[in-house]
C-alpha cells in the first residue's frame, strides 16, 4: 500500500471502537475515554460542584463502563449510554459531596491569560453561576444541566434518569425559576 | 497437501478477523494475516508482528516493504526464541530480537538466559541500547554478560545511561563502556567474564 | 421582565458551557485500572493480545524531564504511566505513535505549553518502538531515549523499554 506521508484517517466512530475494544483492544477505549472526558466532565464538575469528586466520579464512571460494555446494546449510541453510567453515580457522589462544605470551581478562563478586570470579572460571574447552581435541588440540577447545557433531547433524558417527560420539563421549569432569583438576588447583594 | 490445508486453516485464522489489519492493502493483509498466523501456530507472539505492519501502513511504506519487514521479524522472533528458551515471554523476546540485530550473538542470548532470573528483558533492551549508541556489540556483550548475574535492572539501566551520557559529551562508545564496566569493579573485556558468566564477579559497587 | 429573566439563564447557560479542565492524567489512571483486569471482555483472546496498550512510554526531550508516574507497583504486570515530551514550537500538532497504540495518530494526540509537547501513558512491562508525528507528515524521533536501531521504513523511531514481569 503506497501512500503519501501523512495519514488520512477519519476519525473512528463510537460503534467502530467499541467493536474493537470487545475484540480485545484496550487501547481503542483510550480513544473513547478522551473523545468523552471533556463533555462528561463537564457534566460532572457542575453537577458535583467540586472537582475532585468530578474526576473521582468520571474516572469511576469510564471504568465501569468498561467492565459492563457487553451491556452496551447500541454500540453507536455508546455516548447516551456512557452519560447514563455517569448520570447515576453522579447521584451517589452527591450525598457525599452534600456533607462536605463545598468548593467552587474556577472557569477554565480564569486561568488562562485575561487582563486583570477581566479575568477578576469573570472569575466573580463563574462564582455567583456555580454558587446559584449549587442552590438547586439535586434533580432540577441535574435536569437542567442535561437539558440547557448538554442539550440532550427530553427522550434521551428519560432513559438517563429514569423520570417522565412531564416531571423532567416541570424540573427543568423549577430549576430555570430558581436560578433567576438567585441570580437577582446575587445582584442585589 | 499441507500447504493446501495450512492455507485453509490461515483463510479462516484468527488474524484475518483483526480489524488493524484492514488498513493494509489487501495483498499485503493477506501475506501479514499468514505470517502472524503461521508465528501464532508455532507459539510466537502475533502483537509485536502486527504492530510492525501498524507501523508500515501509518508510514506509508508500500507493501512489499511491510511484507518483507513482518517476515523478517517473524524469523528472528524465532531465533530469539531457541536462544532464550520456549518459555520466554513475548517482551523477552523482542528485547531478544533488538539485541540479535545490534548484533548479539544468539550464544550470547543464551549465556544472558543461564546467567540472570527472568525476566530478561531489560538486561537484552540495554545490550541493544547500548550497541545503538555505538558500543561495539562484543564489548557491549561482554559488559552485559558481566554485569547480568548480580545487577539489577536499574542498575543496568543507569549503566547505559551513563554510556549515553558520556557519548553525548564526546567519549568514544566503547571506551565509556569500558571505564563504567571496571568503575563497577567488573573485570571488563577478559575472556573470564565472557566465558564463566555463571562465575559471579565482584559486586558491583553502587555509585 | 420576562426577557430579562430568560436573558439571566441564557447567560448562566453560555457559562456553564464552557469548558472544563480535567486532570490529564485521568485518562492515564482509566486505563490504568482497566489494564488489571483479569478477564478479557469478550471470547477469549492469546494471552499477549490483553496485554496490548495504546499509551506512551517515557521519554525526556532536550530540557524536559521525564516524570514516572507509577500507578501501580509495576512488578505485577500492570501498567505504569510515563509522560513524554516533546519541544517543537513551531508544530501546530504533534502525536505520538508507537508499538503501544497501533501506530495510530488519533489515539495519543499531545498537549502543548508553549512549544512543550506531552502527554502521559500506562504502558506494562514490554519494549516499544515509538514516535513522534509533526503537522500529520514529520516524522522525529525522541531526541532523550534510545534510538531504534531497525527503522526499516526509513523513518527514525525511538525505543523504550518498561521493566518487570509482563506475562
Amino acid at each position: 500500500m503506497s501512500q503519501p506521508l501523512g495519514i488520512d484517517r477519519v476519525e473512528a466512530s463510537d460503534a467502530e471502537l467499541v467493536r474493537r475494544v470487545r475484540t480485545g483492544d484496550i487501547g481503542a477505549y483510550g480513544a473513547l475515554v478522551a473523545r468523552y472526558r471533556g463533555r462528561l466532565g463537564r457534566y460532572a464538575v457542575h453537577m458535583l460542584g467540586d472537582r475532585e469528586d468530578a474526576e473521582e466520579a468520571l474516572q469511576d464512571s469510564f471504568v465501569r463502563a468498561y467492565r459492563s460494555l457487553q451491556r452496551c446494546d447500541d454500540p453507536a449510541r455508546f455516548g447516551a449510554w456512557l452519560y447514563g453510567i455517569l448520570v447515576n453515580r453522579c447521584r451517589t457522589s452527591g450525598a457525599r459531596a452534600a456533607r462536605r462544605r463545598r468548593m467552587f470551581v474556577r472557569d477554565a478562563d480564569a486561568l488562562n491569560g485575561a487582563t486583570h478586570a477581566d479575568q477578576a470579572d469573570r472569575v466573580e460571574w463563574s462564582d455567583t453561576v456555580n454558587r446559584a447552581l449549587a442552590r438547586l435541588a439535586p434533580e432540577y440540577r441535574e435536569a437542567f444541566l442535561l437539558k440547557h447545557v448538554e442539550d440532550m433531547e427530553y427522550e434521551a433524558m428519560v432513559q438517563l434518569t429514569g423520570a417522565g417527560v412531564s416531571a423532567l420539563k416541570m424540573r427543568v421549569k423549577r430549576a430555570r425559576e430558581q436560578l433567576q432569583k438567585f441570580l437577582k438576588e446575587a445582584e442585589h447583594v | 497437501m499441507m500447504l493446501a490445508a495450512l492455507l485453509l486453516v490461515v483463510q479462516v485464522g484468527v488474524a484475518a478477523q483483526d480489524p488493524r489489519l484492514e488498513r493494509l492493502d489487501p495483498e499485503t493483509r493477506s501475506v501479514v494475516v499468514w505470517v502472524v498466523d503461521s508465528a501464532r501456530a508455532v507459539g510466537l507472539p502475533s502483537e509485536p508482528l502486527i504492530q510492525r505492519a501498524l507501523e508500515g501502513a501509518t508510514k506509508g511504506a508500500a507493501g512489499p516493504r511491510i511484507a518483507a519487514a513482518v517476515r523478517r521479524l517473524a524469523t528472528d522472533l524465532g531465533t530469539a526464541r531457541t536462544a532464550l528458551g520456549q518459555r520466554t515471554s513475548a517482551p523477552e523476546l523482542e528485547a531478544g530480537v533488538a539485541a540479535l540485530r545490534a548484533g548479539a550473538s544468539p550464544e550470547v542470548l543464551t549465556r544472558l538466559r543461564d546467567a540472570r532470573r527472568p525476566p530478561l528483558t531489560m538486561a537484552l533492551a540495554v545490550l541493544a541500547d547500548l550497541v545503538a549508541s555505538g558500543v561495539p556489540a562484543d564489548s557491549a556483550s561482554a559488559v552485559v554478560l558481566a554485569m547480568a548475574p548480580t545487577a539489577r535492572d536499574a542498575d543496568l539501566v543507569e549503566f547505559r545511561k551513563a554510556v549515553e551520557r558520556d557519548i553525548s559529551l564526546g567519549a568514544p562508545p566503547g571506551a565509556s563502556a569500558a571505564v563504567r564496566a571496571a568503575n563497577t569493579g567488573i573485570r571488563f573485556g577478559t575472556s573470564d567474564a565472557a566465558q564463566n558468566p555463571s562465575q559471579p564477579p565482584r559486586p558491583p559497587s553502587r555509585p | 421582565m420576562f426577557d430579562r429573566d430568560d436573558d439571566i439563564v441564557e447567560r448562566v447557560v453560555r457559562q456553564l458551557r464552557q469548558p472544563v479542565s480535567i486532570d490529564p492524567a485521568l485518562d492515564a489512571r482509566v486505563m490504568a485500572e482497566i489494564a488489571s483486569d483479569a478477564a478479557p471482555l469478550a471470547t477469549p483472546r492469546p494471552r499477549f493480545q490483553l496485554r496490548r496498550w495504546p499509551w506512551l512510554a517515557a521519554a525526556a526531550a532536550l530540557g524536559a524531564v521525564l516524570i514516572a508516574k507509577p500507578w501501580s507497583g509495576g512488578s505485577d504486570g500492570a501498567a505504569n504511566a510515563f509522560q513524554f515530551v516533546l519541544v517543537a514550537p513551531q508544530a501546530a500538532s504533534v502525536s505520538l505513535v508507537g508499538d503501544f497504540n497501533d501506530w495510530d495518530p488519533a489515539r495519543s494526540p499531545m498537549q502543548t505549553a508553549q512549544g512543550v509537547w506531552a502527554t502521559t501513558v500506562p504502558l506494562p512491562p514490554g519494549r516499544y518502538r515509538y514516535a513522534f508525528l509533526v503537522n500529520g507528515v514529520e516524522w522525529r524521533a525522541d531526541p532523550g531515549a534510545p534510538r531504534a536501531r531497525d527503522d526499516e521504513f526509513g523513518t527514525p523511531s525511538s525505543v523504550i523499554t518498561v521493566g518487570g514481569t509482563g506475562s
